[in-house]
């Protein structure tokens, strides 16, 4: 469906992608995940050619992005990480707006905009004015406002940023909804949770980089470490325990009361961390080992929380 | 490129406080304006040039001063101590007192110095610009007359030392009869006729409103168009700060349409803004908007065309809204200055009217001249209309540039 080979793009003097290659299959839903400044969004706007890179190539089902771009634009849709939308309007004018740019008009455009609402749930909604919605409401008119051409591909540039639990998962639907129906979906965030529950494959980009791409099983296997080890303290540690990451093979991660070890020998760590707890005077309230999470791998990748 | 500029208006047609005030404003500001410029009211009517007058000779001829000045239409007198005169133009309420000094009368006579003064306030320029041509004429009547008779009695009384009084006074008698006989005698009424210099209106004679109305309605109505686009181009950079400029740009159609939308739903609000103005003017304040109708809707659509690219020129040399906000206010205000919206050209300096053929106001201030006080045809109007869509299609070239270079740049 999509191919990007070697793609590259600066400004000035900062490098935001170095050489990034990617090939996304028809129907696939891909995740991109990084920290903020990671590249994300510069590989988003390259795809949907709101930038063009200083080298590289983009394929749609074959065909270069540029060669007819005005084709290329409507295979494709946008979900912004901003609320894209006109305040001032109702939620049908905007989606309307937005479906006659893509060339959509009368019964088609009609159909398409009270499927779109009834899918998100805001049907009932529909002439209220966008500034009278919630965070959440909004993120799903958004979302809306991209699927009314019947894209190819849709880029969802961190589609849930700043909105409550429940207006999250009604989102993690819409999108696994549409992902049943066989859209092509490139996802990005920075919450390894939506990578994990939404993605096929998902590609960990840092600092322009592509440094692991594969399934979430794939990055496990991959990965040297198998386990995290999560504990958490009734109080506060009183010693420096800067040094403590040097009694073990895998990376710790200690803030404020908890401390996540992710290792490759639990078996043999588990005991060690216990002990040197108890010599450090902290007192433990809880304990579990866990299989491994992306967080963990991004941390072995990168040696920094996806979070920083 | 119509789907964005429908899509503009809607969104400004929707905000009926924003519509209601980008059309009162100008209203009460034409309104005002005309007031100021005395062009609502009867025409031809003015009010008389208050005077204030301080008699220290208190003779028969300063009375007869008095008198003279005071049955003039112009000018209106108020006798005042000269204490009394100075201190009410000192604080501003009068322009000026006129003085006459201790043996006014006397030095008439003798042909000697006059003792009068003119005390005035220099703020008060025009006023007096006005006094003075009302005063000289009927001031100078009275003293260079008595002057002549005093002048005649003194030069008959120095050649001929050896009269008597009686003689002299008998001379002096025959002198004033022979000019007062000369001023009533039909004579006199020829030359006064015949010195009388014919005026005749060659603009203006058959008035549609009058001066001050026709200033105020096109010199208020473009000031506030420019500064109601100036909003309206802003609004394109609303669209980038709000991100809708991003997904306006990954649709399939191109950045100039982007553009040329904003520029036609601007176009659209500075064609209803104008319109209202003039039907505003018609209705409230007795414009005949109907005097030469093809000629004012494409100057209004030149005008309009004109400052639409003004606002558009604005938003794309500007990276943010406030950016947009006091550059244009400052130019706004300057070109409005310099093009005689704020005050008519014809109160400024010569290097004035040079300078202001650069602004959008003064060709269309002009060209609105041209249609309701000179009442010209359309055959000469057109070149004003000319202009203003050069300078549309100049700036439009200069925006579609820029928009490219800056904002493209920026998503």
């Amino acid at each position: 469906m999509l191919v990007a080979k070697n793609l590259s793009k600066s400004y000035k003097e900062i490098n935001a992608l170095n050489n990034v290659s990617l090939s996304i299959k028809e129907g696939e839903l891909y995740g991109l995940l990084g920290p903020n400044g990671a590249g994300k969004t510069t590989t988003i706007n390259i795809l949907s050619s709101l930038l063009k890179p200083d080298s590289g190539e983009i394929l749609y089902q074959g065909k270069s992005l540029y060669q007819n771009l005005t084709k290329s634009k409507k295979m494709i849709g946008v979900v912004p990480q901003e609320i894209a939308l006109y305040e001032d309007l109702t939620a049908i004018e905007n989606l309307k707006f937005w479906g006659t740019l893509y060339g959509i008009k009368g019964k088609e455009l009609h159909s398409k905009t009270d499927e779109l609402l009834e899918l998100l749930g805001l049907s009932d909604r529909k002439n209220h004015k966008i500034k009278t919605y919630s965070g959440g409401m909004k993120r799903r008119i958004n979302i809306a406002a991209a699927l009314l051409h019947n894209p190819k591909i849709v880029f969802m540039d961190e589609p849930t940023v700043g909105i409550d639990p429940q207006s999250r998962n009604l989102i993690f639907e819409v999108i696994q909804e549409l992902h049943s129906r066989g859209l092509t979906m490139i996802y990005t965030t920075h919450y390894m949770e939506e990578a994990e529950r939404l993605c096929d494959r998902i590609g960990i980009i840092d600092e322009g980089n592509i440094i692991a791409e594969g399934s979430l099983e794939e990055l496990k296997k991959s990965s040297k470490i198998k386990e995290e080890i999560h504990v958490k303290f009734t109080n506060t540690q009183k010693t420096d325990l800067s040094n403590i990451n040097n009694h073990f093979n895998g990376q710790l991660l200690i803030q404020d009361n908890q401390m996540v070890l992710s290792t490759s020998h639990a078996n043999t760590d588990l005991p060690n961390l216990i002990q040197m707890c108890t010599h450090a005077d902290l007192h433990l309230e809880n304990l579990e080992v866990r299989s491994l999470s992306l967080e963990s791998i991004f941390l072995e990748l990168t040696g920094k929380s996806l979070r920083d | 490129m119509f789907t964005i500029a429908l899509k503009d208006i809607r969104q400004y047609l929707k905000d009926r406080t924003a519509v209601l005030l980008s059309l009162l404003l100008p209203m009460v500001l034409i309104t005002i304006f005309a007031l100021m410029y005395g062009g609502i009211g009867k025409p031809k009517e003015s009010r008389p040039i208050s005077l204030l007058f301080t008699d220290q000779d208190n003779t028969e001829l300063s009375k007869e001063v008095f008198t003279t000045l005071n049955d003039q239409d112009a000018m209106q007198l108020f006798p005042k101590s000269y204490n009394e005169a100075t201190g009410l133009i000192k604080k501003g309420k009068n322009a000026a007192v006129l003085v006459l000094y201790k043996g006014f009368q006397d030095s008439v006579e003798a042909g000697k110095k006059v003792p009068m003064e003119l005390f005035y306030d220099e703020a008060k320029e025009i006023e007096m610009g006005l006094l003075q041509q009302a005063l000289w004429s009927n001031l100078f009547g009275i003293t260079i007359k008595k002057g002549i008779k005093g002048k005649v009695n003194t030069w008959i009384k120095e050649k001929n030392p050896n009269l008597t009084n009686s003689e002299l006074l008998d001379i002096q008698e025959q002198v004033e009869t022979q000019f007062s006989d000369f001023e009533q005698s039909e004579d006199s009424g020829k030359m006064e006729k015949n010195s009388n210099l014919p005026m005749t209106a060659l603009v203006g004679e058959e008035k549609n409103g009058n001066l001050g109305l026709v200033q105020a309605i096109a010199g208020m109505a473009i000031m506030m168009l420019l500064f109601s686009v100036a909003s309206s181009g802003a609004s394109l950079l609303k669209e980038k700060e709000d991100g809708t400029f991003r997904r306006l740009l990954v649709s399939p159609i191109s950045p100039s349409s982007i553009l040329y939308g904003k520029m036609l739903s601007t176009l659209f609000m500075a064609v209803l803004q104008l319109t209202v103005m003039f039907l505003y003017s018609w209705l409230a304040l007795g414009l005949d908007i109907f005097i030469n109708l093809p000629a004012l809707i494409l100057m209004i659509l030149s005008a309009a065309i004109a400052c639409t690219s003004f606002g558009i020129f604005m938003a794309s040399i500007c990276k943010s809204r406030k950016q947009v906000e006091s550059l244009s206010t400052l130019i706004i205000l300057v070109i409005s200055a310099l093009g005689g919206s704020m005050m008519p050209l014809i109160f400024m300096p010569e290097i004035m009217h040079k300078l202001a053929i650069v602004s959008v106001n003064y060709w269309a201030i002009e060209g609105f001249f041209d249609i309701f006080w000179r009442q010209l045809p359309l055959s000469e109007i057109y070149p004003k209309m000319l202009v203003l869509l050069g300078i549309g299609i100049l700036l439009t070239t200069i925006s579609v540039i820029s928009f490219r270079r800056n904002l493209l740049k920026l998503v």
